[in-house]
């Protein structure tokens, strides 16, 4: 007896991630020899390596997901859909560190590597994830003339206007990091964008072997194995940042995480959550002296990235907290009637939709967003809209298929 | 007529604050900002929630411009006032009627006596590529006696719009340094030009020079001309006499940059190689062992 199994409904070894939320996976039997009768009962389960991820399973669309289910498969070569997903608060370290198996009675007969690749704690990545993260960066960067030279000029003086001081300024951001951060999964699958808990203390994102120590100069140090030494932005070498607070704690000033999910008011609405962008986004930002201090010249310090990263996550759980998934709720966004072009749930985000010239930058580097093999959300052309439910809590095919390590699926 | 322009824009600000939970601060915030009977502590936590409020209307924009220009302020609370701003300048369609009064006020904090004002606000002024703070910080270079930062520093935020007149300034301090880290930065400032990867060659190449000076050509010549660097590189890991850290810096630009193909079969590197896993500094093993990972397995 052979089987297939797809997951994400794809056979392609790029599609074997999971999230929290459920992933459509189909099994078929495409040799049924030593089968008898029209079908075959068969289970299918996780099987997880030492520190590894674990994977939990349902047979429908709606329902628990359980440690193993069994399904019918038909000897015709029918296929028959389950849904898998990674069990919350055991995402993998590593690529394949979790299997899903299909068993006809106690035979194992198909095994098929997969990872729950979730978005992390910067400062609790083990070193494996760290090395293999600043190892993708570092190529995605290639001494200023890799991929990364696009994401630096979508993010200039001519294109704040885009993303900053208006409704948009989340739903952008989040597309801007996903396109990243599917440009690293390119490079190297297991890859997903860790966070910086700005509100925390985060001593090991501040050292040599990962986001660099700063002299005293502001000029930050790598260790000489790190290859973000060789990072380049605009033809110059290095990063440029000095902290105000001592690296072993958190940066004074900010709001907290439970201050700043209070912002949206006893209404809960985005209209008023969005003053994050001040405080604790911007108020993140200037704890430095150095790129990462100017909105125009802040994507010159890879740490910009982490830094948003946990802005994202802050969004995410402001969503969470009160059900802000659904456009078509007012308070999950912002429709001021009078909002600049892409700030509204309609239009269209530059640069991805291509758009130049008028009330749009003169340029729009980088293309389209790039695709996912995992999920078809958001499209190549994103609307503001197609931001907002991250999750695929509305509706599955809106899944833009990441996760943070402290949000499940709702 | 100015004044009750500016009594609509309080009231207008008045309802925003009341909605907001931000602006429910705000009310308290400028008041504990602007008083000078309150401890430094409490009004750097009040500026610290400013920026929810600052750009919100102009008596806010006014009451913080206010404290960071005054030089009979405690610099703490100054400094503050300078962070509460660029926060909120983060918003930057929000910020925008703003921007020219504190582009103004950074160019005369900029010249203030405290040096750690004076420096940061040169900072953000050269992060806008603003001509004022370029011209100053050339200035300083040519004749130290007008220098608001040290060299060191103006070279630095110099790369943020590098051109003629500061690469031959930092071509003059690499070859008569005032201190160890000025020539280190003018030589960052110098991996943007295209004419300098020979110098960086010899210095990368030089055992003498400082470690660091080694590292910054290392990325350098990588950045300007890698098909060299490559080749240099493999040298360096080659020679017996170098040292640890500047063979691991080339042994990360060949794993992390390198040509796959030309590696994959480069024998006698990759016996080099393997006897550095077991050998040398803990950072040489490392980067051998993740050579011969991507290399040899």
């Amino acid at each position: 007896m052979i089987i297939e199994l797809q997951i994400n409904n794809s056979t392609s070894h790029d599609a074997r991630f999971l999230g929290w939320g459920p992933s459509p996976c189909r099994i078929r039997l495409t040799n049924p020899s030593g089968t008898a009768g029209p079908s075959v009962d068969l289970q299918i389960t996780g099987k997880t390596a030492s520190g590894g991820g674990r994977v939990v399973f349902r047979a429908g669309a709606t329902g628990v997901f359980l440690e193993t289910i069994t399904v019918t498969v038909p000897t015709s070569g029918g296929t028959v859909p389950f849904f898998a997903s990674g069990k919350f608060g055991q995402a993998s370290s590593n690529n394949g560190d979790v299997a899903i198996e299909v068993r006809a009675g106690a035979t194992v007969i198909a095994s098929v590597p997969v990872m729950v690749r979730i978005r992390k704690n910067a400062n609790q990545l083990t070193t494996a994830e760290r090395d293999r993260f600043v190892g993708a960066f570092a190529k995605l960067n290639n001494q200023g003339q890799g991929r990364f030279k696009d994401f630096r000029d979508m993010h200039v003086l001519v294109s704040l206007s885009q993303a900053h001081g208006a409704p948009g300024f989340l739903p952008w951001h989040r597309a801007y990091l996903l396109d990243l951060e599917r440009d690293l999964q390119a490079i190297d699958p297991s890859v997903s964008l860790p966070y910086w808990r700005f509100d925390q203390p985060a001593p090991n994102v501040f050292t040599r072997d990962f986001f660099g120590e700063s002299d005293q100069n502001g000029t930050v140090q790598f260790s000489a194995t790190n290859p973000l030494q060789f990072w380049r932005t605009d033809g110059d070498l290095g990063v440029i940042r000095l902290p105000f607070f001592p690296t072993s704690t958190a940066p004074p000033g900010l709001l907290n995480e439970l201050q700043t999910l209070a912002l949206g008011g006893s209404s809960n609405t985005y209209k008023l959550f969005r003053q994050m962008e001040r405080n604790p986004h911007g108020s993140a930002h200037v704890s430095f002296d150095g790129s990462i201090d100017d909105p125009a010249t802040a994507p010159k310090d890879p740490l910009f990235f982490l830094l948003h990263c946990n802005v994202d996550r802050l969004w995410a759980a402001w969503q969470r907290k009160f059900n802000r998934f659904d456009p078509a709720i007012a308070a999950s966004f912002d429709t001021m009637a009078a909002s600049a072009a892409g700030h509204k749930l309609q239009d269209t985000m530059w640069p991805w939709n291509g758009i130049t010239g008028g009330t749009r930058p003169p340029t729009a580097p980088g293309g389209p967003m790039s695709a996912s093999p995992t999920v078809s959300a958001p499209g190549p052309q994103p609307r503001v809209r197609d931001l907002l439910d991250y999750q695929g809590v509305i509706g599955a095919v809106s899944e833009l298929g990441f996760d943070y390590d402290d949000a499940p699926f709702v | 007529m100015a004044t009750k322009t500016k009594t609509v824009k309080k009231s207008k600000a008045a309802t925003k604050l009341k909605d907001a939970p931000g602006g429910a601060i705000g009310r308290r915030v400028y008041s504990i900002v602007t008083n000078k009977q309150k401890t430094i502590q409490e009004r750097v936590a009040a500026l610290a929630q400013a920026p929810l409020t600052v750009s919100d209307n102009e008596d806010n924009l006014k009451a913080v411009l206010a404290v960071l220009l005054n030089v009979d302020e405690p610099i703490e609370v100054r400094m503050a006032a300078m962070q509460s701003l660029q926060a909120a300048s983060f918003s930057v369609m929000e910020f925008e009627s703003s921007r020219g009064e504190y582009r103004a006020a950074l160019r005369k904090v900029a010249q203030d006596p405290n040096p750690e004002l004076r420096q940061r606000a040169l900072g953000l002024l050269a992060r806008q590529k603003d001509g004022f703070a370029q011209k100053k910080l050339l200035e300083g270079l040519h004749s130290p006696e007008k220098a608001l930062v040290p060299p060191e520093k103006a070279l630095q935020l110099l790369s943020y719009d590098v051109h003629a007149a500061a690469y031959k300034a930092a071509r003059t301090i690499v070859d008569n340094p005032p201190n160890p880290t000025a020539k280190s930065e003018a030589l960052r400032l110098l991996a943007a030009d295209a004419t300098a990867s020979p110098m960086f060659e010899k210095v990368l190449l030089d055992k003498n020079e400082m470690r660091e000076n080694r590292q910054i050509s290392a990325s350098a010549l990588h950045a300007l001309d890698p098909e060299k660097m490559q080749a240099v590189a493999r040298n360096i890991v080659l020679d017996s006499a170098d040292y640890d850290d500047i063979k691991a810096t080339s042994l990360t630009a060949l794993t992390q940059f390198g040509d796959n193909s030309r590696l994959a079969v480069d024998e006698s590197l990759r016996k080099s190689v393997d006897r550095m896993k077991t050998e040398g500094s803990e950072k040489l093993q490392q980067s051998a062992k993740l050579f011969l990972t991507k290399y040899s397995e």
